[in-house]
């Protein structure tokens, strides 16, 4: 299943400039793409376009080769996980309970939940490492493990593709490579990827391919040695930073302090 | 109620240059004083109220004390009614002044009374006050019982200066009453005083139209309530079984095609009295007329 | 829910069902209940099938309807004060039972039809107002929409009841007070009838309730069509709350503390938190419909007193419970 987006401009009512401008994506399998960029680049924007929720000015968004708009909302979901930035909880479930919500896409309205269900929540539990907690109220858990809960209840929806939002916001260093590991894992057993990140770093390591982002448009694109270099993210970042290069070449970023010159 | 001094005719010079210095009084004691020439009564309120009689412009914001104003020969002193004064029939050419609860303080000052009727009800109270500011006398009234009519007949011949036509028109009253009421007997049939139809509503034993079925031979149903009016569940009806209801509602009786009323004797019997008239909602002269049209009714059903 | 509590919740229907049926203005125990039922010859059989059934029927199905109406409000405009009548219905209803009573409409059933459509028809300005670019049903100004539509609607009504000269129409709004005084087997069955689809419908979309309680972009990312979803459940609670004005005048607080006393016991699952919502909502009314039948006998308290009498310190208790 590939999800892909060709020459996307979106514009918000009452918006001077497009949110997205021309931007082209391809989230296939066993690829793990990062969308990075400044606040206000439009990673947002395309997460919402690529799921369908935003009517397009121009271009187009297909998943399987069909326009997106076409796919019943509920049949979305079977194929694609997506794991928006925020959500409320109005009610709080239990965690075992908050991944069966995964499930709901492939149960329907009527339908009991089945071993098969209670096999792919108990699955997703596990690969995402809050299997113990199966029985506490959501409320009650840090933001490392929430965020883990809500990355089970996608991953419980047996996608074929996962687009995730900035999933290691507010989390610590540990959870945040234990996630980007985990992304890793799965897009090499064959789910297709799309992760946005302000973690520069990170997506470095983890990506196979880097879309860079800014002002709506797609600046650059490519391997993260192509895309992270120097000038280009300066430039786009509008701040000073320095490249280094960690193992085999992986470019890591260093933001430079006032006064500070690249040694 | 005290009377005190009756206004002779050569009082009346002297009385025209003492009146500044004695408004002024009044008005700066902000209550009403007793005026010399003038009568000293005591409302329903328990206000004590200096009234120059004879009234000669009535402000009667009570529909009782128009239809008695009229039936005392006073009608033409009445300059002001309500929307629902409806008898007699002259009282059509008086100034219709609107609600008697909570009346237009404007609408009564444009027709320059010097006394003013208004039915005894804590929101009249603020106005009675207002008006006996402004230097006009306003009497609070209770006019809800058949024993307050020859009290009030009375008291209105008496500001009216028309005391032997009140005294002859209560003393009818009273007579007719006696004739008219039923003495209590053992088998009074049960009447049930339907008042509204959705919530059905009835009225305890104090109300008037109790009262009215009381003299004409007939208990009401539910007069072991002493609440004025209340909501009742046709389950209550059903049980204490009415032999007759009486409704006092306008237009058609729309409850008796309803299912729920079906279980409900009378319903089914159809023994309904539909009374119409305002006589049966306020005390007055045609009370005694009133409680024959019941009586009648109450035979047809007994039979 | 446990099993302890759910065989308590089903114990207290019954309790509050042979409750309903024995008190009244002539109390009865539940054997003289029992012989009513039974045989039509037995002294209280009238009482009993033909006043207290059809009303202890109605007044558990309106409630029961009241609750699930609540409990599918709060979680679809994820707000937990959500109540059927924020909607603005008991404005329209007010409306449409005044003028009904104004016009002096022939029928029994006038009053009643002109109230419901009247609740309709604020509905219908709600929703049109809270469609915000025309297309999606925003929560945030349903809420508002509602409470200022109602409001609107309400001063109409008051304006007519006051300048009216018909003490039929000033005395307008003691219909709307209702309670279930007017029960019969026909109204219960209209109500019963009309109810169905609407309740099934609500079941059928408990699902999408749970994913709707998350926010609108999570929720779509499940799977749920959040605009068709809003749609459904809103009206199907707009039908089944003007409905029960219609057959029972405005009742409050039902829907509102209902759904939050459940889930303190029970699991916020909707598939199963809906139809206990309804059993304790039908109960709760039912009871509250005795204590209005019985406080003051043989008069009777309108139940939307009751139910706020009641109700107020009941939501106190469980928001101390919630917060604690």
């Amino acid at each position: 299943m590939i999800v892909e987006a060709r020459g996307v401009t979106i514009r918000y009512p009452r918006s001077g400039r497009p949110a997205l401008r021309d931007v082209s994506c391809r989230v296939e399998a066993r690829r793990l793409i990062a969308a990075v960029g400044p606040n206000g680049s439009g990673k947002t924007t395309l997460v919402r376009a690529l799921s369908g929720l935003l009517p397009l000015e121009g271009g187009t968004v297909t998943v399987g080769g069909r326009d997106v708009a076409s796919w019943p909302r509920d049949e979305f979901a079977r194929v694609v996980g997506v794991l928006p930035q925020r959500e409320e909880v109005l009610f709080p479930l239990r965690v075992a309970e908050t991944v069966m919500l995964g499930r709901y896409a492939h149960l329907g309205p009527i339908a009991a939940a089945g071993d098969a269900d209670r096999a792919a929540v108990s699955d997703a539990l596990k690969r995402c490492d809050v299997a113990e907690l199966s029985e506490r109220p959501v409320d009650s858990l840090s933001g490392g493990e929430w965020q883990r809960v809500r990355l089970a209840r996608a991953l419980a929806q047996a996608p074929q593709v996962i687009i995730l939002d900035e999933p290691t916001a507010s989390l610590d260093v540990r959870h945040e490579m234990e996630l980007f590991e985990l992304f890793r894992r799965l897009t090499d057993g064959g789910l297709a990827t799309l992760v946005i990140t302000h973690h520069l770093n990170l997506a470095a390591r983890f990506a196979d391919y880097i879309l860079l982002l800014s002002g709506g448009e797609l600046v650059a694109e490519g391997s993260p040695r192509e895309v992270l270099t120097r000038e280009t993210l300066s430039r786009v970042f509008q701040w000073p930073v320095a490249v280094t290069s960690w193992g085999d070449g992986c470019p890591q970023i260093v933001p430079l302090r006032s006064g500070e010159r690249e040694s | 109620m005290g009377e005190f001094i009756s206004i002779l005719p050569g009082q009346r010079a002297r009385m025209v240059w003492m009146l500044p210095w004695v408004v002024a009084g009044a008005a700066s004691c902000g209550q009403a004083t007793a005026l010399s020439g003038s009568l000293r009564v005591v409302d329903d309120a328990g206000d004590t109220v200096g009234v120059a009689a004879p009234a000669r412009r009535i402000a009667s914001l009570i529909p009782a004390t128009t239809e008695l104003l009229f039936a005392i020969g006073a009608g033409d002193a009445v300059v002001g009614r309500t929307a629902w004064c409806d008898y007699p029939a002259a009282a059509a050419a008086v100034p219709n002044l609107g609600d008697g609860i909570g009346p237009s303080l404007e609408a009564i000052l444009s027709v320059r009374p010097d006394l003013v009727l208004l039915y005894n009800s804590s929101r009249n109270g603020e106005t009675a006050t207002r008006l006996r500011q402004a230097g006009i006398p306003s009497l609070l009234l209770n006019t809800d019982a058949l024993a307050d009519v020859g009290r009030i007949a009375r008291l209105l011949g008496r500001v009216s200066g028309r005391q032997r036509e009140a005294d002859s028109v209560a003393a009818a009253f009273d007579t007719a009453l006696a004739a008219a009421t039923v003495p209590a007997g053992g088998n009074a049939p049960k009447v049930l005083l339907l008042v509204w139809e959705q919530p059905p509503m009835t009225v305890g034993r104090g109300s008037f139209l109790s009262e009215l079925v009381e003299r004409a031979g007939g208990r009401n149903l539910f007069d072991d309530v002493a609440a004025s009016a209340g909501a009742v569940s046709i389950e209550a009806v059903a049980t204490r079984d009415p032999d007759l209801i009486l409704t006092a509602s306008e237009g058609p009786a729309a409850f008796i095609s309803r299912p729920e009323w079906q279980v409900v004797r009378a319903v089914r019997e159809r023994r309904l009295l539909q009374v119409g008239g305002s006589e049966f909602n306020r005390p007055g002269p045609r009370a005694p007329a009133a409680i024959r049209e019941i009586t009648g009714r109450l035979r047809v059903v007994a039979r | 829910m446990s099993r302890g509590h759910l065989a308590l919740l089903l114990l207290a229907v019954a309790v509050s069902l042979v409750v309903g049926l024995s008190a009244g203005t002539v109390p009865l125990s539940p054997g003289q209940v029992w012989a009513g039922l039974r045989s039509a010859g037995a002294p209280a059989a009238v009482i009993v099938r033909e006043v207290r059934a059809p009303r202890v029927l109605l007044a558990f199905l309106v409630g029961g309807s009241l609750g699930m109406c609540g409990a599918a409000l709060q979680a679809m405009i994820r707000n937990p004060l959500a109540e059927p009548y924020l909607l603005g219905l008991s404005g329209g209803a007010g409306l449409g039972a005044v003028l009904a009573i104004a016009s002096r409409a022939a029928g029994p059933w006038a009053v009643p039809v002109a109230a419901f459509i009247g609740a309709l028809g604020a509905v219908a300005l709600v929703y049109r107002l809270s469609l915000v670019s025309g297309r999606r049903l925003d929560p945030r100004v349903l809420l508002l929409s509602g409470v200022v539509v109602g409001s609107f609607f309400i001063a109409l009504m008051s304006s007519v009841m006051v300048l009216s000269d018909s003490a039929a129409t000033r005395n307008a709004f003691l219909w709307l007070l209702g309670g279930f005084g007017s029960s019969s087997w026909q109204s219960l069955a209209v109500f019963a009838a009309y109810a169905a689809i609407p309740l099934g419908m609500l079941l059928l979309n408990a699902r999408g309730l749970d994913l709707l309680a998350l926010g609108e972009e999570p929720a779509q990312h499940l799977g749920v069509d959040v605009d068709r979803t809003m749609r459904v459940v809103y009206v199907c609670t707009a039908l089944l709350t003007a409905a029960s004005v219609a057959a029972c005048g405005i009742i409050g607080f039902v829907g509102l503390v209902v759904p939050h006393a459940v889930r303190t016991v029970a699991r916020p699952i909707h598939r199963t938190l809906l139809p206990l919502v309804f059993l304790a909502g039908g109960c709760f009314l039912v009871l509250c419909d005795v204590v209005s039948r019985v406080v003051v006998r043989p008069l009777e308290l309108p139940v939307g007193v009751v139910t706020a009498l009641v109700g107020v310190p009941l939501f106190a208790l469980l928001l101390r419970r919630t917060l604690a």
